[in-house]
């Protein structure tokens, strides 16, 4: 099967105008054989970006859309009724055609298909050469793996440890949101649209605070019990201090102790079944019974603590 | 109200300017390129110069008695001329810079400043 970059191609030089449609990966639109909008549903598109932040309103982007059918184009119309400069529109569609761009051009399994003459009712905004966007790509991903060279967190939650491993940290503007954004449940992308960023842009930054040991790093085999708590990982994994801080970790082999597969959780001292919500790890390894701020338990007593208040 | 090309013109049109580029600073990916810049490598500029001011943020920071910065314009005089950059912050994504090296005879650094800072106003409004 052809992948999306060689289809890409093949349209540029056909100096195509259309959508190529990637089934549920989301599609790209092309204008004279350039790439002028894409859009995933990984990706916060360009009207999220612009309502999340506040900057334009739902009723403006609406009424854009209902324009593009009437002869103007939506971005025209938006930047035509000083909502935005034309310089914020395009930099708002750079940013989030790459951040599509970047998804889109991974996806597998998916029927391309090319619709001939169909536009995205933005209009063209910004035009990207395939093969520049391509090397853009490519780049991108280089940068994410300089940061923190794996995958492994880029689909989880990111849940920040609640006590680290250093006296004193310095963050960027973006790193800070995503820190205060987190609600230790939102895994990078959804917190991409929450935040009303790229994707890419969080992604890195939670690269960045994954190798700055900000973050709890998941543990190698989902599943499989090993002593080691999370979040220390890093520095103890490390076989002394060969290992730059911005490696990620190179787990010793999961200790054989743990309960088998399928039996009842038992209040052991190493095993922690119960997902840790902003609790550190205890530098003891575990002596004392660990306490969770797991949020059933929370409100299991918040419950009861009612219903007593309530017989009074 | 500017748009990106548009506002390279522009820049180029300061007093002594000899090259520019509009960055972006999250992904060190040049956007758009001003004049003479076509015949360096832009991608590579593009690249060293988000971070240098991704240094140069991280060094003031510690320096500065709260701990944070912010930083408006940056200025580096060379040997062969100045080098300002400019950060503008969007609500979006992070900062666009403005970069644009102008020549040390010919120029007016604080004409510069001023028509630089103007000119961002239009580009981007917050």
């Amino acid at each position: 099967m052809p992948t999306v970059e060689s289809i890409l191609s093949g349209l540029a030089e056909d100096r195509a105008t259309g959508s190529l449609r990637l089934g549920k990966a989301g599609a790209l639109y092309l204008t004279d054989g350039r790439v002028t909008y894409a859009e995933s549903p990984s990706c916060p598109r360009v009207e999220d970006l612009l309502t999340t932040s506040g900057r334009v309103s739902a009723y403006a982007v609406r009424q854009a859309r209902q324009a593009a059918g009437e002869g103007l184009w939506g971005g025209d119309r938006l930047v035509e009724r000083g909502v935005l400069t034309r310089g914020e529109l395009e930099f708002c569609v750079l940013g989030a055609v790459l951040d599509a761009v970047f998804f889109l051009l991974q996806a597998s399994g998916v029927r391309p298909r090319f619709r001939p003459g169909e536009r995205h009712w933005l209009g063209p905004q910004w035009y990207f050469d395939v093969t520049g966007l391509v090397r853009e790509c490519r780049r991108r991903r280089a940068q994410l793996d300089q940061a923190w060279p794996s995958t492994g967190l880029d689909a989880l939650p990111v849940v920040p440890l609640g006590r680290i491993p250093a006296q004193r940290v310095m963050l960027t503007s973006l790193q800070w949101e995503v820190l205060v954004g987190t609600d230790s449940t939102a895994t990078p992308a959804e917190l991409a649209r929450k935040l009303g960023r790229p994707v890419y842009s969080v992604l890195l930054a939670v690269r960045q605070l994954a190798a700055a040991g900000l973050l709890r790093v998941p543990e190698p085999a989902p599943g499989a019990p090993d002593g080691v708590p999370a979040g220390t990982a890093p520095s103890r994994a490390a076989p002394s201090g060969a290992a730059p801080p911005g490696r990620p970790p190179e787990l010793p082999p999961a200790a054989p102790a743990g309960p088998p597969a399928g039996a009842l959780p038992r209040r052991a001292d190493t095993v922690r079944d119960v997902p840790e919500r902003g609790t550190g790890p205890s530098p003891g390894g575990g002596r004392l019974p660990q306490t969770t701020g797991d949020p059933a338990d929370v409100s299991l007593l918040i419950r009861l603590r009612n219903a007593l208040e309530a017989l009074t | 109200m500017l748009g990106i090309e548009e506002c390279l013109t522009e820049v180029m049109a300061i007093p002594g300017a000899l090259d520019a580029i509009m960055i972006d600073q999250t992904s060190g990916m040049a956007v758009g390129v001003g004049g003479g810049s076509r015949h360096t490598d832009v991608e590579k500029s593009a690249a060293g110069l988000s971070e240098t001011l991704r240094a140069t943020l991280d060094g003031l920071a510690t320096a500065s008695p709260t701990g944070t910065v912010r930083i408006n314009d940056m200025i580096v005089t060379t040997d062969s001329g100045h080098h300002l950059l400019r950060p503008l912050e969007t609500i979006f994504d992070g900062p666009l810079v403005i970069y644009v090296r102008l020549d040390l005879e010919r120029s007016n650094l604080a004409l510069a400043r001023h028509r630089l800072q103007s000119l961002s106003g239009r580009l981007i409004t917050t």
